[in-house]
């Protein structure tokens, strides 16, 4: 019954959208309101075809800005980002004072650089709204998080048991997103994702199991399994905030507003499937007896897809 | 009475292969093709009532007869969408979609026990139709696997909650349409059916 579903995490190109687009533009003052820009980072569409407004009292054309004495204060407005970018970074580096960071996506287009008295309520309301859109995207376009939360649902159902898992895993994920974010702990990008997908062949192994009768390790521990891989994938999640730049003190605002956006995302998720598990039992309609496996081995050979694919990467080979 | 819904299925079908020209709302969600395809019909009045009332008509006829709907409908969006996307099949006109509406409306007014073949029949015609409708829709650069995945998982998840939902609420598999939940759903029927009539007016008129 899920087939349907799962028909359309298959797409091989579903696969590339979890790993975000981002474009960098960094400004760097080298005089008071004066700044030189430059893409760090090209976005997918092409810096040239970007459409970069800047406030009204700035004069731009890169690689050069002069905002004058009134200095870099005021929107920043990019608005075909397109379907296909996250996001797009845009880096100040201020002749004095700390860096600071600011996060346009097609969600948000508009940013409003932050004046010397900041952080106001206005910053932070944007910040709340910038962040937990963001996270929403993430989740919603991660197939590979949401087909492991799908996995994880298959082997415990719902009720209690449910709740505790997925709990765990938003507090694995939230730990390990957090420590990464700030910066104590590492993780390489690529061989994670590549643990991220075998994660999912994991789970996909474990419904096999559950299905032949024997207890495996997530239906026996599901919130130690669910834990211990929310911490992998919250390292996944962390990659998505790498390089942002957010300033310090900002960043514990940040992550915690991108946390909230993931569990909104999550929670929408699981309800939509726990519904549709209800629905079909409500209908009668479930798959023939022959047909009881197939999700397992499609989640499992999607997701060995995926795994290979990134190990060549982690590999390096073309 | 097999004669009577056998004509107005043959009526459905001759609706559906008479349509020529549809009404462009092309729409782009931030979160890409696949959303975009899931939440297209979302932005379209026909679809949300003519999905409604074939989702009702079905959960309100029973799980046995209803559940054939759940890979029915589906396909027949891909099936709509592939048409049109592939090989110019043109989508309905606003006159029959809100004919479709009064259609349905009427059937659930009246209640029938319609067979599981005819109300597949009608549910995958629709299908079609509103696939093609979706599909005359998309932009020139959309991912048109992804915009097919969306629409369908849409349909399934939207058709399959809503005979969950109606079956619910109805109750009994096959109890009486005279008891009270049974009025409720038949007079559900009667504000399709009007919604429908007044659509069909406002098409011709305008």
């Amino acid at each position: 019954m899920a087939m349907l579903v799962l028909a359309a995490l298959i797409l091989p190109r579903a696969a590339r959208a979890h790993e975000a687009t981002l474009g960098v533009l960094e400004f760097r003052e080298v005089r008071p309101g004066a700044f030189i820009g430059r893409w760090t980072m090209e976005p997918s569409i092409g810096a040239a075809r970007v459409d970069l407004r800047v406030p009204p009292h700035c004069f731009l054309r890169l690689p050069e800005m002069n905002c004058g004495d009134k200095g870099l204060v005021g929107s920043i407005t990019i608005t075909n980002l397109g379907a296909d970018m996250s996001a797009v970074l845009i880096k100040i580096i201020p002749i004095s004072g700390e860096p600071r960071s600011y996060t346009i996506s097609t969600a948000n287009p508009v940013v409003s650089l932050l004046g010397a008295g900041a952080p106001t309520l206005e910053t932070w309301v944007e910040l709340a709204r910038t962040y937990v859109n963001y996270g929403i995207d993430h989740i919603l376009l991660g197939i590979d998080h949401l087909l492991f939360v799908l996995g994880l649902i298959w082997i415990v159902g719902s009720g209690w048991r449910l709740v505790k898992t997925i709990t765990a895993f938003t507090i694995g994920h939230s730990v390990s997103l957090a420590a990464a974010a700030f910066g104590l702990i590492g993780v390489a990008e690529r061989p994670l994702n590549a643990c991220i997908a075998l994660s999912i062949v994991f789970v996909a192994v474990e419904i096999i199991k559950q299905q032949r009768g024997e207890a495996g390790l997530t239906a026996r521990y599901p919130w130690a399994v669910a834990f211990s891989f929310g911490l992998v994938h919250g390292i996944g999640f962390a990659s998505a905030l790498a390089g942002l730049g957010l300033e310090r003190r900002l960043l514990p605002a940040a992550l915690l507003f991108f946390n909230v956006g993931v569990e909104i995302g999550q929670l929408c998720f699981v309800l939509l499937v726990l519904a549709l598990f209800w629905a079909h039992r409500r209908l009668g309609a479930v798959l023939p007896r022959w047909g009881d496996a197939l999700p397992a081995y499609a989640i499992g050979s999607v997701s060995m897809f995926w795994f290979l694919g990134r190990l060549l990467r982690v590999l390096a080979i073309p | 009475m097999k004669f009577r819904l056998a004509s107005v299925a043959v009526a459905a079908l001759a609706l559906v292969a008479s349509a020529t020209t549809a009404q462009a709302h092309i729409i782009a969600s931030r979160l890409g093709d696949f959303y975009t395809g899931a939440l297209h019909p979302l932005t379209d009045l026909q679809d949300l009532i003519l999905w409604t009332a074939i989702g009702v008509l079905a959960g309100s006829l029973g799980a046995a007869r209803g559940r054939w709907l759940v890979p029915v409908f589906p396909l027949g969006l891909l099936t709509g969408l592939v048409l049109a996307d592939g090989l110019g099949f043109v989508s309905t006109r606003p006159a029959i979609d809100a004919a479709m509406i009064l259609v349905l409306g009427l059937l659930l007014v009246a209640a029938l026990r319609i067979p599981a073949s005819l109300l597949c029949a009608i549910a995958f015609g629709l299908a079609v139709m509103r696939g093609a409708a979706n599909a005359s829709d998309l932009a020139p650069e959309a991912n048109r696997l992804l915009f097919a995945a969306g629409l369908a998982c849409a349909g399934y998840a939207a058709i399959t909650l809503t005979m969950a939902v109606t079956l619910a609420f109805r109750r009994a598999d096959a109890g009486p349409s005279t008891s009270w939940r049974g009025i409720a759903i038949r007079a559900f029927g009667g504000w399709i059916a009007a919604i429908g009539l007044m659509m069909v007016g406002f098409a011709l008129a305008s």
